[in-house]
């Protein structure tokens, strides 16, 4: 995956270096170019003027003869010769060893030669200027090139960096939001204008669509809420009328037990609609009131509570170092009851269920025989027993307080036992 | 004794008057607010029994009414909502129990008879029943003078079957009664037997008469 900004770079990048690397030759042959058409001008004019000159001093025959071998003596890049003929002028561009300054190697010239008359008798004069070698041109412009590339590489990657962190900022900004939302919280985004058109619309956008899923979601929860609330007083009439029936000197035995019946069956609906709206309750963020729990000693409270249930299953209770959270004093029962009557109702009887609470970690081992879907396990209705129907909530209501404090809850089966573990983290204060 | 059931669901007003008549209680009843508001204007009642969520009005002014009046009632709670919040300003307010939709009737028998010995007998709380004495506030039990040791479970069970004297109590709302919510979550109620075998034991053990009854296999009842 590469960053968004990165692509447009990585093709400026190529094309910049394209375009340099064809821009090596042609800088080449027009400094080229204009180096040879400039020295040979120059010869041409050197030529003319010492022609000139050469013409206007009307020297006889022997006079031309010792200023020729003179004038060869001490100008050594230009040579004056009679020849049998007069020509048409030509150049030429020659690479010659250097003889006096042998560590130079090679050199380059440009030659001129044009021949005139002194005194009617024809003469070649051959005018030459040392010119800039083609290789180191070429090196030149090529290191030239290879500069300015380095600059163009490190000026588009420093300008995309500050793009990238001015332009995109908002963009980066929403991100973030949209990362940090969480449906449960049912907080609004609100999104400040980066008075770009793109952004502000996507951040209008996104406003809209969160504002409608938090609605939703919060219309859901509390229509779960009413819903629960609703049915508390139909049960309540149908749990009352079964108490006044219970009372009637004149039912039987078997309506007796009968009665029982309904009375198993109506408990597990106000168990289910009770475990609901505590459900909802704890979702629609109540029971905010927070205090400084020592979990020990809330295991210890649970524990004496659950004496009842001696025969059924032995709870070993082992607590290490203190751990004291800061969190709701009902929601931090319900939890650990929750936990502890699992073990219990899930277990074959007598069980050995154990409680350990060591490094900031809970843990509550039952025995069981096979494992269960870790992934179903905390959802809701997903009972996974059918020897045992619980409310089916239990566990749902375990997760939802874990999810509210930040505690991690989970669950493995490893060697015939069931282990569920609330991972307290490093939140809680240890002492 | 007289009890004012302020209630806007007949069904249930109707089931709470024929549990609470039963009991020798006289019962009168209103269903909505500007009832409720008169019969507490106009009459002196021991115990009131009150929703909170009334047509024309709201449960918790009319606490509010009644404690500015200085009326000596009793206040039971009675509420569809079982909101923490609720519970907490009801009974700082000076309501003197609160309880949740749905409940069984044999819990609003136990809590009116403790309220209302409580407030009858301020210093001296003492249940007696022919040879049986409970000491409420000191939490004591004698038999013939003799102290009976009863666990915490068992002194309770024995005031909630005192409370509901001569009535068939299902296990389900005893079961309910000693461990809350806990019993939520048991579809098996059988822990009750083992606190109702030891009290039943003891009491008889003293030399209390056999008061409590085991009827259908699963109801009971304090016979006097």
């Amino acid at each position: 995956m590469i960053k968004l900004l990165d692509k447009p770079l990585k093709a400026f990048i190529i094309y910049s270096f394209v375009v340099l690397l064809c821009s090596i030759p042609v800088y080449f042959l027009m400094v080229d170019w204009i180096w040879v058409h400039e020295v040979k001008a120059h010869n041409q004019i050197v030529a003319e003027s010492t022609k000139k000159h050469l013409i206007d001093l009307r020297m006889d025959d022997r006079q031309v003869g010792e200023s020729v071998a003179l004038w060869n003596k001490l100008q050594p890049d230009t040579k004056l010769q009679q020849v049998p003929s007069i020509r048409p002028d030509s150049t030429y561009d020659i690479y010659r060893k250097n003889k006096y300054i042998p560590i130079k190697g090679y050199d380059r010239f440009q030659g001129l030669v044009t021949y005139f008359a002194i005194n009617g008798k024809p003469y070649s004069l051959t005018i030459e200027s040392n010119l800039e070698e083609s290789y180191e041109t070429i090196a030149g412009i090529t290191a030239i090139t290879i500069g300015f590339f380095i600059i163009l590489l490190l000026g588009f990657i420093k300008l995309n960096k500050r793009i990238s962190a001015r332009l995109w900022r908002p963009f980066y900004q929403t991100l973030e939001k949209i990362k940090a939302f969480d449906l449960n919280m049912q907080h609004q985004i609100s999104f400040e204008p980066s008075g770009i058109i793109e952004f502000d619309e996507m951040n209008t956008s996104i406003s809209n669509l969160v504002a409608s899923n938090v609605a939703v979601y919060r219309h859901q929860k509390e229509f779960v809420e009413n819903a629960a609330h609703e049915l508390q007083t139909p049960l309540a009439i149908v749990q009352s009328k079964l108490d006044v029936l219970f009372q009637n000197q004149e039912i039987t035995n078997e309506q007796a037990i009968l009665i029982e019946k309904i009375q198993n069956g109506l408990s597990r609906v106000s168990r289910i609609n009770k475990n609901l709206l505590l459900l909802a309750k704890i979702e629609n963020q109540q029971f905010l009131e927070k205090e400084q729990i020592d979990i020990g000693e809330a295991l210890d409270e649970v524990h004496s509570l659950l004496s009842d249930f001696e025969e059924e299953a032995t709870l070993h209770l082992e607590v290490g170092a203190k751990v004291v959270v800061d969190a709701n004093k009902m929601l931090v029962e319900t939890m650990l009851t929750n936990l502890l009557m699992n073990a219990i109702r899930h277990s074959a009887h007598p069980a050995e269920i154990r409680i350990s609470l060591f490094n900031n970690c809970l843990t509550v081992t039952n025995p069981g025989t096979a494992g269960l879907n870790s992934e179903k396990l905390f959802k809701r209705f997903s009972s996974v027993s059918k020897l045992t129907p619980g409310s089916g909530l239990g566990l749902s209501i375990v997760r939802e307080i874990c999810v509210r404090y930040h505690w991690n809850v989970s669950y493995v089966y490893l060697n015939q036992l069931h282990t569920f573990t609330v991972d307290f983290g490093s939140l809680s204060v240890n002492s | 004794m007289k009890i004012l059931i302020i209630e806007d669901e007949v069904e249930l007003a109707s089931s709470m008057v024929t549990y609470l008549s039963s009991q020798h209680y006289l019962c009168e009843l209103a269903t909505d607010y500007p009832q409720a508001l008169e019969k507490i204007s106009n009459y002196q009642y021991d115990c009131i029994l009150l929703d909170l969520m009334l047509p024309g009005g709201n449960g918790m002014s009319i606490l509010k009414l009644l404690k500015a009046q200085n009326k000596e009632d009793g206040v039971i709670i009675i509420s569809a909502k079982n909101s923490l919040e609720d519970k907490v300003s009801g009974l700082q307010i000076g309501a003197d129990d609160y309880l949740a939709k749905p409940f069984h009737l044999p819990e609003l028998a136990a809590r009116i008879y403790s309220i209302l010995r409580r407030k009858n007998f301020t210093n001296s709380n003492v249940i007696a029943q022919n040879e049986l004495k409970i000491d409420v506030l000191s939490k004591s039990v004698t038999v013939n003078g003799i102290a009976v040791m009863l666990t915490k479970k068992e002194l309770d069970l024995l005031l909630f079957f005192v409370g509901n004297r001569n009535r068939v109590i299902s296990k389900s709302a005893l079961a309910e009664h000693i461990s809350g919510d806990l019993a939520d979550m048991l579809d098996n109620h059988d822990f009750i037997y083992a606190h109702i075998k030891n009290l039943k034991k003891k009491l008889l053990e003293a030399g209390c008469g056999n008061y409590l009854k085991t009827l259908y296999g699963n109801g009971y009842k304090w016979e006097v």
